[in-house]
């Protein structure tokens, strides 16, 4: 089972990068709310190259 | 029928043709990693899930309107998870930083295991696709099929249904021809793009997050797919550039 949601979610750095994205999103959101988006794709992004190297 | 409720047929079929596409293109996306028939089975199953829905609930679907933004941000989470995970993956492939098959070199039983628990994932992501744009057409036909009747409105979305398998179906053999990586790193953009537009829109609000409407998906698409090839082409390893550009 643990095995099967790793695979699914991915390690610690990838759940965090989510949640991370997602909260930043929402904050911006808030107060931007079309700009949420931009800056949720701008984190993903971002995460995605640190784990890419 | 009245003029009006060719009018009324006719919105019903457009409208549920962009959210069956929307279906379509993550079981399609998943059949690219799966195959056709476990994608198709998912799909099958549910709308045998928004059938019975329907059975049972009939047009009293006030709980569903309600819940719709939850069931959408939660089928986002999931979607940006496992979407990241690929999209990471198939970047290391392109740069070189990952073999394209070492897998297949050692570790069989694991790579079995692996492939199984992702096959899996992936069914349940094309389930829980095709159920979150079914219940969205659900919706569309209850609140539309009163302007001229639910057999109507309900036959208007299963035609849009019929023809969007059926255009589907002749991009089957075309895709075949891609090669390996280049597809999973398409399946992976596709998963992070509505996994961006749910998550994002289940939790604020789908017209506040996204005001060019479903429109967004494609430059989110565009954004996803860019950025990845960069970053692969900035994190590559010399030795294997041949086999990055052979790849892509």
């Amino acid at each position: 089972m643990r095995k099967l949601l790793q695979l699914i979610f991915g390690d610690v750095r990838n759940v965090a990068s989510v949640a991370a994205a997602l909260l930043a999103a929402y904050g911006l959101s808030r107060v931007a709310p079309a700009a949420g988006g931009a800056l949720l794709v701008l984190i993903l992004i971002g995460a995605a190259a640190l784990q890419a190297f | 029928m009245t003029a009006a409720q060719w009018g009324g047929a006719s919105a019903v079929f457009l409208a549920s043709a962009v959210e069956w596409v929307e279906a379509f293109t993550i079981v399609l996306a998943v059949a690219l990693a799966i195959g056709w028939r476990r994608a198709a089975g998912a799909a099958a199953a549910a709308l045998t899930v928004i059938a019975v829905l329907i059975a049972i609930t009939g047009a009293g679907i006030d709980a569903a309107r309600a819940d719709i933004e939850r069931i959408r941000a939660a089928i986002g989470i999931f979607l940006l998870l496992f979407g990241l995970r690929w999209y990471v993956k198939a970047i290391r492939r392109f740069a070189g930083r990952t073999a394209l098959h070492d897998e297949a070199k050692a570790f069989a039983e694991t790579r079995e295991d692996l492939e199984r628990s992702e096959s899996r994932a992936a069914w349940v992501i094309a389930f829980k696709g095709v159920l979150l744009e079914g219940l969205e057409v659900w919706l569309l036909v209850v609140a539309l099929g009163h302007t001229l009747s639910y057999p109507a409105a309900a036959g208007s979305a299963a035609a849009a249904l019929l023809v969007v398998i059926a255009v589907g179906f002749g991009l089957k053999a075309p895709l075949t021809r891609v090669p390996e990586n280049t597809l999973k790193y398409a399946v992976a953009c596709a998963i992070l793009s509505f996994g961006t537009f749910w998550g994002l829109g289940g939790i604020v609000g789908e017209r506040a997050a996204w005001p060019m409407g479903d429109g967004a998906l494609l430059w989110l698409f565009a954004a996803y797919a860019g950025a990845g090839r960069a970053i692969a082409w900035a994190a590559r390893v010399p030795s294997t550039r041949g086999s990055v550009e052979m790849e892509a």
